[in-house]
């Protein structure tokens, strides 16, 4: 068959793109890790060095040394983990509503949270400041994950709705002609079909909530209220001129944490994807 | 379902709500002296760890049972935090700011009134200039913390290579910046990178111009009148025939070319010094031995040229917990023994008895720096001068300048930017 | 990602939503009111609220002094005409829908491609190309941005090295941030490196539900490639396009990270704000509020006029 040549070339040439993809997506990721392993005086000269020929973990060492990165460390998964808990219960909780039932101002609450979404942040960082302070949250990490928490339920809610919405209540009505309560047909059939869409939803609010600059700036002034994104943006200040390598070391450590969690849940999250994306 | 759903979803907002209430703990923390802890802002790295500890020490011996902490702080968006925190209820007790800095928080009701203990902080043995940046409406609220002379730093060996002599006016120092630079390639004349906006006035000023001068009610700003531009001229000569610096660099760790040989001219402050002749792991650099120093010239043979005063002014939040503890404190940085220790470190104290105990590593050195601080002149005198260094107007203009743009009107255009900021 | 139904598309768990046994709907919505308060109270009070006060301070004269207390005064629309007479606003905003454009495209266009590319995959390929485009999505905005930086950095960065090497000119000490053009190029690629994996993941998602068989019989009956893709597939992934449109267009519009942390990196601020950071430059360096806040209010408008189609249409569909 003339198909065949054809289908190879095109193979050939599929994999050829699909590499190409590969390089550019990793290349940065790889190029900061390169740089951080590296010592500083090699990284300031030219030509650059591909790989790692001069191994040192001293950039990482440095970087650890510097007090403020393990309190960083510890605000920001405090901050961030509180924000995703919260954030996907409420925002399950608001999705069954909307999606569930009909009352009057469904349409409202919907059309509301995607104009919120529209709200540049920054405009907003002085009245949600003078908020916390009336409560005396300034500083303090629940201050900061209530702020969190009410970013990201916009776009959480939005999602988690289209999950639920994909799952049709047929499916529990039958569990409750089987003998069912309602309570348990949802925990039963509907909750383990929406897992994919609530790990989706988590790893969003999480990258929000663990890369968030400019509230964390102006609420979190102590340094040891300080999270990751601040005490980076701190260190590279402090580093820039003289130092890239220790910058991109430090640079690493903040973007581990979410590459782990990325990885563990990507499986589940792909799947989640092509689950609930499509339904309407 | 429903109940069970419903019960979740109340449980959870009253938790929110109880939260919300329960975290109001320390609000109720008094001004009374019993373990009350002052917050202390210190920006970036000029404060030397002697100072830091002689603070810390001498507070907490004077006021037992008190504690004094000082929080790091970085210089860029510094203004933003000031503004939030200084307003909020936790707000640091002392904060130091940027000389010209201070005018948007004195005239905003941000800042403590230091009237009553002037006196102690050192009445008129204070920096003029800075007690000026510091005032409003005649009352003190922000009170000199240290000065930094600018002083410039040239390779001995350099200039004896290419047959250049130290300079004893601006135009000779101009020119020879690019004699410099043609006899040396892949080494800068001078080091100007296109933001060092403070190294670039002295060249407005010794021509005549100004920044910006009060006219009644209005400020005119005056970057792009006949003398000013004159000395926009020579600034760009300087960035673009004798600085290989980036043109969109700044002027931070500016001393690492120097050291590594690649400039043969730097100006910084004074305590730039201690940067050049010994690397952070404290050896002694290429340039240890071959670092010579003179202040700026001025326009006439044998004169010093004006240079940016920089340095940072301290004030006590209005908000402020424990207003008299923090006043003690205050007073304690402002004591003789404080000032010492940060005279000793190269900066110039706030307290003009002791100038001549800035230390330098020769008395000729510290002679320069002395020249260069009786000559410092600082920027417009206007609370919204700090909105204008926030906008970057003039890093921005010198970056173009350095790009080789058209001086008088990129001179224009910030004068226009300047004059609806500075009277708006 | 998509929350459209599609009525047309006959897979079996695509139904749309089912309204609540019908008893329910004439008596108190006691039920999802509940569901809804914890979120509502968090929306109402960290959101809400402080939007209401930006809309006021919108029509009020707020500076520094006002946020250390002293009262505001009342000035109606003049923040506005302000604003909308300020060459400088409209600079702004002619920057900013220039990057959103250029980059939402870029991202659209190769986002899609790649999805298309990763279903023609083998398996081992195509986990490899997902794994990568999450590690891409993983890395922090301000992280990507520094290490992008580093990249293009004026006395050190790879490119320059590269370019030298390549064309033979000296590259080395040229500066990606100064010229804004090139400044925004750099922005671009960024902000669509980053967005790109999104796009990638969730219109694979949509391409994986078009049902094989329709596919096949279209194929033997002769239709091409490009042809088959854009009268079978197109329409069943139109919708999670359009959603992942209007997202991306407020997203980039609104885009503030990456352009701060590259402007303190380099390049001449007051030719490369974008309306994030001049938002941010005008509320907080400047302790102009008002003036902040009615940017805001006709960034949102703006925002709202361009959404406003696809939000009636979405309404329409949730309705039925």
């Amino acid at each position: 068959m003339t198909v065949r040549p054809r289908r190879a070339v095109s193979r050939v040439f599929l994999n050829l793109a699909a590499i190409v993809v590969i390089v550019a997506s990793l290349f940065p990721v790889y190029w900061m890790v390169n740089t951080s392993l590296l010592p500083a005086s090699s990284v300031r000269s030219t030509p650059p060095h591909w790989w790692p020929d001069q191994f040192t973990l001293k950039n990482y060492q440095e970087a650890f040394a510097d007090d403020g990165l393990v309190t960083a460390l510890f605000n920001s998964m405090a901050v961030t983990g509180i924000t995703l808990v919260a954030a996907l219960v409420f925002a399950f909780l608001a999705s069954i509503a909307v999606s569930r039932y009909r009352f009057r101002s469904r349409t409202t609450f919907i059309v509301a949270i995607l104009v919120i979404q529209m709200i540049p942040a920054e405009a907003m960082i002085i009245s949600v400041f003078r908020v916390l302070d009336g409560w005396y949250l300034i500083n303090t990490i629940i201050g900061l994950s209530f702020v969190y928490i009410a970013m990201v339920l916009p776009c959480t809610i939005w999602t988690l709705r289209g999950f639920v919405n994909g799952i049709p209540a047929d499916l529990e009505e039958a569990a409750m002609i089987d003998g069912c309560s309602r309570t348990g047909a949802f925990w039963r059939i509907t909750f383990p079909l929406l897992a994919p869409g609530l790990i989706a939803t988590g790893v969003f609010a999480f990258i929000q909530a663990w890369n968030e600059f400019v509230f964390a700036l102006v609420i979190m002034t102590r340094p040891e209220a300080m999270t990751l994104p601040i005490w980076l943006r701190a260190f590279v200040q402090a580093t820039k001129a003289t130092d890239w390598a220790l910058v991109m070391a430090a640079s690493t450590i903040m973007a581990v944490p979410v590459i782990i969690f990325f990885l563990i849940v990507q499986h589940r999250m792909s799947s989640g994807l092509v689950a609930g994306a499509v339904k309407g | 379902m429903n109940k069970t759903l419903g019960a979740v979803a109340l449980l959870g907002a009253s938790a929110l709500v109880l939260a919300g209430c329960s975290t109001g703990g320390d609000a109720g923390s008094s001004g009374s002296s019993e373990g009350a802890e002052i917050r202390v802002w210190l920006v970036g790295t000029d404060t030397p760890q002697d100072a830091r500890d002689y603070l810390k020490k001498t507070f907490e011996d004077e006021n037992p049972g008190s504690k004094l902490v000082i929080e790091e702080q970085q210089w860029t968006g510094l203004v933003d935090k000031l503004t939030t925190s200084l307003s909020s209820n936790d707000s640091p007790d002392i904060v130091e700011m940027g000389n010209t800095q201070a005018p948007a928080f004195t005239s905003s009701g941000a800042l403590l009134s230091l009237e009553d203990i002037k006196k102690e902080l050192g009445g008129d043995d204070l920096l003029p200039g800075f007690v000026e940046a510091g005032s409003w409406d005649g009352k003190l609220y922000a009170a000199p913390y240290y000065s930094g002379a600018r002083v410039v730093f040239y390779n001995t060996s350099m200039y004896d290579q290419a047959g250049v002599t130290v300079p004893t006016t601006l135009d000779e120092y101009v020119s020879n910046g690019t004699t410099l630079a043609q006899a040396l390639p892949g080494v800068s004349g001078v080091y100007f990178p296109g933001k060092d906006w403070y190294n670039a006035l002295p060249f407005i000023w010794e021509n005549g111009g100004e920044i910006a001068v009060k006219k009644g009610d209005k400020w005119d700003a005056q970057l792009s009148d006949a003398a000013s531009v004159k000395g926009l001229e020579q600034v760009q000569t300087l960035m673009t025939q004798a600085s290989l610096a980036p043109k969109d660099g700044d002027e931070a760790d500016g001393w690492v070319p120097f050291r590594t040989e690649q400039a043969a001219t730097y100006s910084a402050p004074s305590w730039a010094y201690w940067s050049i002749v010994a690397d952070e792991d404290k050896q002694p650099t290429a340039v240890a031995e071959t670092t010579g120093y003179f202040a700026l010239p001025g326009m006439k043979s044998g004169s010093t040229a004006q240079v940016f005063a920089g340095g940072s002014n301290v004030g006590i939040a209005a908000k402020s917990k424990n207003p008299d503890l923090a006043k003690k404190a205050l007073e304690i940085m402002l004591s003789d023994g404080y000032q010492t220790i940060l005279a000793k470190a190269g900066l110039v104290p706030a307290l003009t008895s002791l100038g001549d105990q800035v230390a330098a590593a020769t008395p000729e050195l510290a002679k320069v720096i002395a020249a260069a601080a009786a000559n410092a002149k600082l920027t417009p005198a206007s609370p919204n001068w700090a909105d204008v260094e926030a906008k970057g107007i003039m890093q921005d203009l010198f970056v173009n300048i350095a790009n080789g743009g058209d001086v008088t009107s990129l001179a224009k255009d910030a004068d226009t930017q300047i004059e609806a900021i500075l009277n708006g | 990602m998509s929350t459209i139904s599609m009525p047309e598309v006959t897979s079996n768990a695509a139904a749309p939503s089912d309204p609540g046994p019908a008893r329910k709907r004439r008596r108190f919505p006691w039920a999802p009111l509940a569901l809804l308060t914890p979120a509502l109270i968090m929306l109402a009070v960290f959101i809400g609220w402080p939007l209401v006060q930006l809309v006021i301070m919108s029509f009020q004269k707020f500076g520094r002094a006002q946020i250390f207390g002293a009262p505001p005064e009342f000035i109606g629309l003049d923040n506005y005409v302000a604003v909308l007479a300020d060459p400088e606003f409209w600079a702004v905003l002619g920057r900013s829908v220039a990057l959103c454009v250029v980059s939402v495209v870029a991202t659209m266009l190769l986002g899609v491609a790649i999805a298309v590319m990763m279903t023609k995959l083998g398996a081992v390929m195509r986990t490899a190309v997902s794994v990568s485009l999450l590690l891409a999505w993983a890395m922090p905005a301000l992280t990507a941005t520094i290490v992008w930086g580093w990249i293009f950095d004026t006395q050190y960065g790879l490119v320059n090295w590269v370019l030298t090497q390549v064309t033979g000119k000296d590259w080395m000490g040229h500066s990606w941030l100064i010229d804004p053009l090139s400044f925004f190029a750099v922005a671009a690629i960024i902000i669509t490196w980053g967005a790109i994996p999104f796009v990638a993941f969730s219109t694979y998602a949509g391409l994986s539900q078009v049902p094989g068989e329709v596919l096949e019989a279209s194929s033997l009956d002769g239709a091409g490639g490009f042809a088959r893709f854009r009268l079978i597939v197109f329409p069943y992934i139109r919708s999670i396009l359009l959603v992942l449109l209007v997202l991306q267009v407020i997203w980039d519009l609104r885009v503030f990270a990456q352009i701060y942390a590259l402007q303190s990196i380099g390049g001449v601020r007051a030719e490369t704000n974008t309306i994030g950071v001049y938002i941010y430059s005008v509320s907080m360096a400047s302790g102009d509020l008002g003036a902040g806040g009615a940017i805001s209010v006709i960034l949102v408008v703006i925002l709202l006029a361009i959404s406003a189609v696809w939000i009636r249409t979405m309404l329409r569909s949730e309705e039925s």
